[in-house]
Protein backbone atom coordinates (compact mmCIF):
# COMPACT_ATOMS: atom_id res chain seq x y z
CA UNK A 1 0.00 0.00 0.00
CA UNK A 2 1.62 3.12 -1.24
CA UNK A 3 0.81 6.34 1.51
CA UNK A 4 -0.60 9.47 -0.15
CA UNK A 5 2.07 11.94 -0.17
CA UNK A 6 -0.27 14.85 1.27
CA UNK A 7 -0.51 12.17 3.95
CA UNK A 8 2.95 11.68 4.13
CA UNK A 9 4.35 15.30 4.71
CA UNK A 10 1.61 15.03 7.14
CA UNK A 11 2.92 12.71 9.25
CA UNK A 12 6.87 14.05 8.63
CA UNK A 13 5.50 17.19 10.18
CA UNK A 14 3.90 15.49 13.04
CA UNK A 15 6.94 13.80 13.35
CA UNK A 16 9.28 16.87 13.75
CA UNK A 17 6.77 18.97 15.77
CA UNK A 18 6.66 16.20 18.51
CA UNK A 19 10.53 15.42 18.23
CA UNK A 20 11.69 18.66 18.73
CA UNK A 21 8.99 19.02 21.81
CA UNK A 22 10.61 16.01 22.99
CA UNK A 23 14.26 17.16 22.35
CA UNK A 24 13.50 20.55 24.35
CA UNK A 25 11.99 18.70 27.47
CA UNK A 26 14.88 16.44 27.39
CA UNK A 27 17.18 19.30 27.79
CA UNK A 28 15.33 21.95 29.50
CA UNK A 29 13.40 20.17 32.46
CA UNK A 30 14.92 21.20 35.44
CA UNK A 31 16.71 18.31 36.74
CA UNK A 32 14.95 18.68 40.42
CA UNK A 33 11.06 18.82 38.35
CA UNK A 34 9.26 15.78 39.77
CA UNK A 35 11.37 15.19 42.81
CA UNK A 36 8.62 16.00 45.40
CA UNK A 37 5.22 16.16 42.46
CA UNK A 38 4.49 18.10 39.20
CA UNK A 39 6.91 20.96 40.44
CA UNK A 40 10.83 22.33 40.73
CA UNK A 41 11.97 20.64 44.04
CA UNK A 42 14.62 23.13 43.52
CA UNK A 43 12.10 25.92 44.68
CA UNK A 44 11.78 24.67 48.03
CA UNK A 45 15.57 25.12 48.44
CA UNK A 46 15.37 28.94 47.23
CA UNK A 47 12.51 29.79 49.42
CA UNK A 48 14.71 28.73 52.21
CA UNK A 49 17.34 30.81 51.41
CA UNK A 50 14.93 33.83 49.69
CA UNK A 51 15.10 36.22 52.61
CA UNK A 52 17.52 37.52 55.23
CA UNK A 53 15.89 37.30 59.05
CA UNK A 54 14.14 40.52 60.68
CA UNK A 55 12.84 38.98 63.21
CA UNK A 56 15.70 37.29 65.50
CA UNK A 57 13.19 35.39 67.84
CA UNK A 58 13.10 35.28 71.55
CA UNK A 59 16.06 33.20 72.15
CA UNK A 60 18.88 35.23 69.96
CA UNK A 61 17.36 37.97 72.57
CA UNK A 62 17.76 35.59 76.00
CA UNK A 63 21.51 35.25 74.99
CA UNK A 64 22.46 38.41 76.31
CA UNK A 65 19.41 39.86 78.00
CA UNK A 66 18.35 37.08 79.98
CA UNK A 67 17.24 38.99 83.19
CA UNK A 68 15.08 40.73 81.36
CA UNK A 69 13.74 37.78 79.73
CA UNK A 70 13.53 35.91 82.97
CA UNK A 71 11.60 39.05 84.41
CA UNK A 72 9.13 38.99 82.20
CA UNK A 73 8.67 35.12 82.21
CA UNK A 74 7.34 35.88 85.74
CA UNK A 75 4.32 38.76 84.85
CA UNK A 76 1.36 38.59 82.94
CA UNK A 77 3.37 39.83 79.48
CA UNK A 78 5.59 36.62 79.57
CA UNK A 79 3.23 36.12 76.32
CA UNK A 80 4.20 39.30 74.61
CA UNK A 81 7.58 38.30 72.82
CA UNK A 82 10.54 40.88 72.95
CA UNK A 83 9.97 41.84 69.07
CA UNK A 84 6.15 42.80 69.78
CA UNK A 85 7.39 46.06 71.71
CA UNK A 86 10.90 46.24 70.46
CA UNK A 87 10.76 46.06 66.61
CA UNK A 88 12.56 43.96 64.54
CA UNK A 89 16.20 42.84 66.06
CA UNK A 90 18.15 40.59 63.67
CA UNK A 91 19.75 43.17 62.83
CA UNK A 92 20.42 44.32 67.10
CA UNK A 93 21.48 40.31 67.12
CA UNK A 94 24.32 40.64 64.40
CA UNK A 95 25.46 43.65 65.69
CA UNK A 96 24.73 45.38 69.36
CA UNK A 97 25.97 48.19 67.95
CA UNK A 98 22.63 48.68 65.75
CA UNK A 99 19.98 50.43 68.13
CA UNK A 100 16.62 48.84 68.42
CA UNK A 101 13.53 50.80 67.79
CA UNK A 102 12.38 53.00 71.47
CA UNK A 103 9.45 51.44 72.43
CA UNK A 104 6.27 54.20 72.87
CA UNK A 105 2.90 54.86 74.49
CA UNK A 106 1.35 54.09 70.62
CA UNK A 107 2.49 50.81 71.92
CA UNK A 108 0.53 50.25 74.85
CA UNK A 109 -2.48 51.60 73.08
CA UNK A 110 -1.92 49.60 70.57
CA UNK A 111 -3.19 46.53 72.54
CA UNK A 112 -4.87 48.17 75.63
CA UNK A 113 -7.24 50.58 73.53
CA UNK A 114 -10.93 49.92 74.65
CA UNK A 115 -12.72 48.22 71.46
CA UNK A 116 -15.90 46.45 71.78
CA UNK A 117 -14.52 43.86 69.49
CA UNK A 118 -12.17 42.57 71.55
CA UNK A 119 -12.07 39.74 74.41
CA UNK A 120 -13.10 40.88 78.06
CA UNK A 121 -10.11 38.76 79.29
CA UNK A 122 -7.98 41.75 78.05
CA UNK A 123 -7.27 44.38 80.68
CA UNK A 124 -8.67 48.06 78.39
CA UNK A 125 -8.31 51.34 78.74
CA UNK A 126 -9.52 54.63 77.07
CA UNK A 127 -6.98 56.57 76.14
CA UNK A 128 -9.07 60.01 75.60
CA UNK A 129 -9.97 59.88 79.55
CA UNK A 130 -7.58 57.64 80.99
CA UNK A 131 -5.11 60.09 82.42
CA UNK A 132 -4.00 61.93 79.63
CA UNK A 133 -0.61 63.95 79.17
CA UNK A 134 1.32 61.12 80.95
CA UNK A 135 3.15 58.63 79.81
CA UNK A 136 2.11 54.67 80.32
CA UNK A 137 5.81 54.16 82.16
CA UNK A 138 5.11 56.38 84.51
CA UNK A 139 2.58 54.42 86.47
CA UNK A 140 3.30 50.87 84.75
CA UNK A 141 6.45 49.18 84.16
CA UNK A 142 6.14 47.01 81.11
CA UNK A 143 8.02 44.08 81.99
CA UNK A 144 6.26 43.73 85.36
CA UNK A 145 2.58 45.08 84.63
CA UNK A 146 1.34 44.05 88.08
CA UNK A 147 3.79 46.14 89.72
CA UNK A 148 4.59 49.71 90.38
CA UNK A 149 7.17 51.46 89.24
CA UNK B 1 29.27 -16.11 2.87
CA UNK B 2 25.94 -14.33 2.71
CA UNK B 3 25.52 -10.84 1.78
CA UNK B 4 23.77 -10.04 5.12
CA UNK B 5 27.13 -10.64 7.01
CA UNK B 6 29.33 -8.72 4.44
CA UNK B 7 33.06 -6.98 5.52
CA UNK B 8 31.44 -3.41 4.00
CA UNK B 9 27.71 -4.38 5.85
CA UNK B 10 29.95 -5.02 9.43
CA UNK B 11 31.89 -2.28 9.11
CA UNK B 12 28.65 0.25 8.46
CA UNK B 13 26.76 -1.26 11.15
CA UNK B 14 29.85 -0.83 13.42
CA UNK B 15 30.32 2.70 12.25
CA UNK B 16 26.60 3.29 12.73
CA UNK B 17 26.66 2.53 16.47
CA UNK B 18 29.64 4.20 16.85
CA UNK B 19 27.95 7.69 15.47
CA UNK B 20 24.93 6.90 17.67
CA UNK B 21 27.25 6.36 20.81
CA UNK B 22 29.15 9.62 20.32
CA UNK B 23 26.20 11.55 19.28
CA UNK B 24 24.30 9.98 22.42
CA UNK B 25 27.26 11.23 24.91
CA UNK B 26 26.98 14.29 23.05
CA UNK B 27 23.90 15.10 23.83
CA UNK B 28 24.23 13.84 27.57
CA UNK B 29 26.95 16.22 27.97
CA UNK B 30 24.87 19.04 26.46
CA UNK B 31 22.12 18.54 28.42
CA UNK B 32 24.20 17.77 31.81
CA UNK B 33 25.49 21.22 30.76
CA UNK B 34 22.33 23.21 29.71
CA UNK B 35 20.90 21.69 33.32
CA UNK B 36 23.91 23.16 35.45
CA UNK B 37 22.42 27.02 34.81
CA UNK B 38 18.70 25.25 35.98
CA UNK B 39 19.86 23.69 38.81
CA UNK B 40 20.04 25.66 42.31
CA UNK B 41 23.95 26.13 43.11
CA UNK B 42 24.07 27.56 46.16
CA UNK B 43 21.70 25.05 48.10
CA UNK B 44 21.95 25.18 51.98
CA UNK B 45 21.96 21.71 53.20
CA UNK B 46 20.43 20.27 56.40
CA UNK B 47 16.51 20.47 56.45
CA UNK B 48 14.79 17.29 54.69
CA UNK B 49 11.05 18.66 54.24
CA UNK B 50 9.57 14.78 54.21
CA UNK B 51 10.78 14.96 58.23
CA UNK B 52 7.88 17.72 59.14
CA UNK B 53 5.13 18.84 58.88
CA UNK B 54 4.17 21.71 59.68
CA UNK B 55 0.67 23.67 61.07
CA UNK B 56 -0.61 26.75 61.96
CA UNK B 57 -3.65 26.87 64.71
CA UNK B 58 -5.61 30.40 65.55
CA UNK B 59 -7.48 30.59 68.78
CA UNK B 60 -10.06 33.59 67.77
CA UNK B 61 -10.66 34.06 71.41
CA UNK B 62 -7.10 34.88 72.49
CA UNK B 63 -6.99 37.31 69.25
CA UNK B 64 -6.96 41.03 70.47
CA UNK B 65 -6.63 42.48 67.13
CA UNK B 66 -3.26 44.78 67.73
CA UNK B 67 -2.39 43.64 64.53
CA UNK B 68 1.11 43.18 64.99
CA UNK B 69 1.14 40.40 62.89
CA UNK B 70 0.09 41.96 60.24
CA UNK B 71 2.82 44.31 60.50
CA UNK B 72 5.19 41.96 61.27
CA UNK B 73 4.66 39.82 58.16
CA UNK B 74 4.75 42.70 56.12
CA UNK B 75 8.56 43.64 57.61
CA UNK B 76 9.96 40.22 57.15
CA UNK B 77 8.62 39.23 53.61
CA UNK B 78 9.25 42.73 52.23
CA UNK B 79 4.83 42.70 51.10
CA UNK B 80 4.52 45.63 49.21
CA UNK B 81 3.45 48.57 51.49
CA UNK B 82 0.23 49.56 50.02
CA UNK B 83 -2.89 48.48 51.95
CA UNK B 84 -4.21 45.96 49.53
CA UNK B 85 -0.88 43.39 49.40
CA UNK B 86 -0.94 40.97 52.65
CA UNK B 87 -0.36 37.98 53.32
CA UNK B 88 -2.11 37.56 56.84
CA UNK B 89 -5.00 40.61 57.84
CA UNK B 90 -6.68 40.62 61.04
CA UNK B 91 -10.81 40.74 60.21
CA UNK B 92 -12.97 42.54 62.84
CA UNK B 93 -16.21 41.22 63.20
CA UNK B 94 -19.46 43.33 64.45
CA UNK B 95 -22.84 41.19 64.92
CA UNK B 96 -25.25 43.60 65.64
CA UNK B 97 -28.29 43.62 67.82
CA UNK B 98 -31.25 42.51 66.16
CA UNK B 99 -34.00 44.96 65.24
CA UNK B 100 -36.96 45.40 68.22
CA UNK B 101 -39.31 43.36 67.40
CA UNK B 102 -37.70 41.86 64.31
CA UNK B 103 -37.99 38.50 66.37
CA UNK B 104 -34.21 37.33 65.43
CA UNK B 105 -31.31 36.38 67.09
CA UNK B 106 -28.32 38.65 65.70
CA UNK B 107 -28.57 41.17 63.53
CA UNK B 108 -26.65 43.03 60.47
CA UNK B 109 -22.56 41.74 60.70
CA UNK B 110 -20.47 44.42 59.95
CA UNK B 111 -17.11 43.36 58.97
CA UNK B 112 -14.12 45.18 58.24
CA UNK B 113 -10.35 44.95 57.97
CA UNK B 114 -9.15 48.57 57.31
CA UNK B 115 -4.89 48.47 55.92
CA UNK B 116 -5.41 44.66 56.73
CA UNK B 117 -6.05 45.88 60.44
CA UNK B 118 -2.77 47.12 61.07
CA UNK B 119 -4.40 49.32 63.78
CA UNK B 120 -1.87 52.45 62.70
CA UNK B 121 -4.54 54.91 63.92
CA UNK B 122 -6.27 52.85 66.65
CA UNK B 123 -9.72 52.08 66.94
CA UNK B 124 -10.51 55.14 64.95
CA UNK B 125 -9.59 53.19 61.28
CA UNK B 126 -12.46 50.89 61.58
CA UNK B 127 -15.83 52.12 60.99
CA UNK B 128 -17.19 53.52 63.64
CA UNK B 129 -20.20 52.03 65.36
CA UNK B 130 -22.00 52.99 68.29
CA UNK B 131 -21.46 50.63 71.46
CA UNK B 132 -25.21 50.14 72.14
CA UNK B 133 -25.60 48.78 68.69
CA UNK B 134 -23.58 46.26 69.28
CA UNK B 135 -24.42 42.64 70.25
CA UNK B 136 -20.57 41.22 70.08
CA UNK B 137 -17.58 41.49 68.59
CA UNK B 138 -14.36 39.73 67.75
CA UNK B 139 -11.30 39.51 65.10
CA UNK B 140 -10.15 36.86 62.97
CA UNK B 141 -6.99 36.42 61.41
CA UNK B 142 -6.48 35.29 58.26
CA UNK B 143 -4.13 33.31 56.81
CA UNK B 144 -3.34 30.87 54.11
CA UNK B 145 -5.48 27.85 55.03
CA UNK B 146 -2.80 25.26 53.80
CA UNK B 147 -5.23 23.13 52.03
CA UNK B 148 -4.68 19.87 51.49
CA UNK B 149 -6.53 19.80 48.03
CA UNK B 150 -5.39 23.30 47.29
CA UNK B 151 -7.52 24.86 44.03
CA UNK B 152 -4.21 27.09 43.84
CA UNK B 153 -2.31 24.52 42.60
CA UNK B 154 -4.97 22.93 40.91
CA UNK B 155 -5.40 25.67 38.23
CA UNK B 156 -1.62 26.84 38.13
CA UNK B 157 -1.03 26.35 34.23
CA UNK B 158 2.79 25.98 35.08
CA UNK B 159 3.24 24.03 37.95
CA UNK B 160 4.52 27.09 39.86
CA UNK B 161 2.13 26.63 42.94
CA UNK B 162 2.54 23.59 44.91
CA UNK B 163 2.19 21.90 48.15
CA UNK B 164 5.19 20.90 49.62
CA UNK B 165 5.49 17.66 51.76
CA UNK B 166 6.70 19.87 55.01
CA UNK B 167 2.75 20.83 54.59
CA UNK B 168 3.25 24.68 52.75
CA UNK B 169 1.83 25.93 49.75
CA UNK B 170 4.47 27.61 47.82
CA UNK B 171 4.96 29.80 44.85
CA UNK B 172 7.75 28.97 42.74
CA UNK B 173 8.89 33.21 40.99
CA UNK B 174 10.68 31.96 38.67
CA UNK B 175 8.19 29.49 36.84
CA UNK B 176 5.21 31.88 37.81
CA UNK B 177 3.85 33.83 34.42
CA UNK B 178 1.31 35.63 36.82
CA UNK B 179 -1.62 34.79 34.80
CA UNK B 180 -3.39 35.21 38.20
CA UNK B 181 -5.52 32.05 37.94
CA UNK B 182 -4.43 31.01 41.42
CA UNK B 183 -5.42 34.37 42.53
CA UNK B 184 -9.15 33.76 41.55
CA UNK B 185 -9.37 30.25 42.47
CA UNK B 186 -8.22 30.83 46.26
CA UNK B 187 -11.41 30.86 48.06
CA UNK B 188 -9.94 32.59 51.05
CA UNK B 189 -7.99 35.32 49.13
CA UNK B 190 -4.48 34.86 50.54
CA UNK B 191 -3.11 35.79 47.29
CA UNK B 192 -2.07 38.80 45.45
CA UNK B 193 -0.12 39.46 42.50
CA UNK B 194 3.01 41.49 43.55
CA UNK B 195 3.51 44.35 41.46
CA UNK B 196 7.21 44.44 41.54
CA UNK B 197 8.02 41.18 40.68
CA UNK B 198 4.56 40.40 38.69
CA UNK B 199 4.35 36.67 40.38
CA UNK B 200 1.25 35.64 42.37
CA UNK B 201 2.63 35.80 46.27
CA UNK B 202 1.17 34.30 49.34
CA UNK B 203 2.14 33.06 52.82
CA UNK B 204 4.93 31.17 52.91
CA UNK B 205 4.61 30.04 56.91
CA UNK B 206 8.15 31.95 56.54
CA UNK B 207 9.30 29.11 54.66
CA UNK B 208 12.80 30.34 55.43
CA UNK B 209 12.26 30.79 58.93
CA UNK B 210 10.79 27.64 59.67
CA UNK B 211 13.63 25.90 58.17
CA UNK B 212 15.80 27.36 60.26
CA UNK B 213 14.29 26.48 63.72
CA UNK B 214 12.38 29.51 64.09
CA UNK B 215 8.72 30.60 64.64
CA UNK B 216 7.09 32.40 61.50
CA UNK B 217 7.20 36.31 62.09
CA UNK B 218 3.56 36.88 63.07
CA UNK B 219 3.47 33.77 65.52
CA UNK B 220 6.66 35.28 67.08
CA UNK B 221 5.15 38.63 67.95
CA UNK B 222 1.61 37.82 68.17
CA UNK B 223 1.10 39.34 72.32
CA UNK B 224 -2.01 37.08 72.66
CA UNK B 225 -0.89 33.56 71.57
CA UNK B 226 -3.70 33.40 69.33
CA UNK B 227 -1.45 31.60 66.64
CA UNK B 228 0.07 28.43 67.73
CA UNK B 229 2.49 27.10 65.22
CA UNK B 230 4.39 23.68 65.78
CA UNK B 231 5.20 20.43 63.54
CA UNK B 232 3.00 17.55 63.61
CA UNK B 233 5.52 15.24 62.84
CA UNK B 234 8.18 16.61 65.92
CA UNK B 235 5.62 17.13 68.73
CA UNK B 236 6.82 17.67 72.04
CA UNK B 237 5.43 16.94 75.25
CA UNK B 238 4.97 20.11 76.19
CA UNK B 239 3.87 21.88 72.36
CA UNK B 240 1.55 24.34 72.28
CA UNK B 241 0.04 22.82 68.84
CA UNK B 242 -0.84 19.71 71.25
CA UNK B 243 -1.84 21.84 73.75
CA UNK B 244 -4.12 23.44 71.39
CA UNK B 245 -6.11 20.59 69.92
CA UNK B 246 -6.12 18.96 73.68
CA UNK B 247 -7.81 21.85 75.00
CA UNK B 248 -9.35 23.43 72.27
CA UNK B 249 -12.43 22.58 69.65
CA UNK B 250 -11.17 23.51 66.25
CA UNK B 251 -12.55 23.08 62.55
CA UNK B 252 -11.50 25.00 59.45
CA UNK B 253 -12.88 27.65 57.32
CA UNK B 254 -15.07 26.75 54.39
CA UNK B 255 -15.02 23.14 54.89
CA UNK B 256 -18.00 22.55 52.55
CA UNK B 257 -15.58 23.34 49.56
CA UNK B 258 -13.74 20.57 49.91
CA UNK B 259 -10.67 22.17 49.66
CA UNK B 260 -9.11 20.23 52.87
CA UNK B 261 -8.02 23.05 54.63
CA UNK B 262 -5.53 22.28 57.48
CA UNK B 263 -4.99 25.27 59.28
CA UNK B 264 -7.73 25.27 62.48
CA UNK B 265 -9.80 27.88 63.88
CA UNK B 266 -10.63 27.52 67.20
CA UNK B 267 -13.86 29.98 68.98
CA UNK B 268 -14.88 30.19 65.21
CA UNK B 269 -18.60 32.36 64.95
CA UNK B 270 -21.05 31.34 62.55
CA UNK B 271 -20.86 34.41 60.61
CA UNK B 272 -17.10 34.17 60.08
CA UNK B 273 -16.21 33.23 56.12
Amino acid sequence: MRIPPQLFRLLLLTIGIVGSYLVARYFLTPPSFGQYGWYRADALVEARGARQLSYAGRKACDECHSEETQKLAKFEHKTVSCEACHGVGQAHADDPGVAITKPTDGLCIRCHEADPARPTWLRQIQPKSHYTGRHCVECHVPHQPNEVP
Amino acid sequence: MSEGLSRRHVLRRLGGALAGAVSLTAARAAKAAVQKGLASADAPKGYDPSQHKWLMAIDVERCIGCGSCVEACKAENHVPDSPVYFRTWIERYLVLKPKLGAGETRGEVIVDSPNGGMRKGGLKDFKPVPKEEILRGFYVPKLCNLCEQSPCSQVCPVGATFDTPDGAVLVDSKYCIGCGFCIQACPYGCRFMNPVTRTAEKCTLCYHRITRGLKPACVEVCPGEARIFGDLKNIAPDDPIQRFFETRKAQPLKPHLGTKPRVQYAGLDMEVR
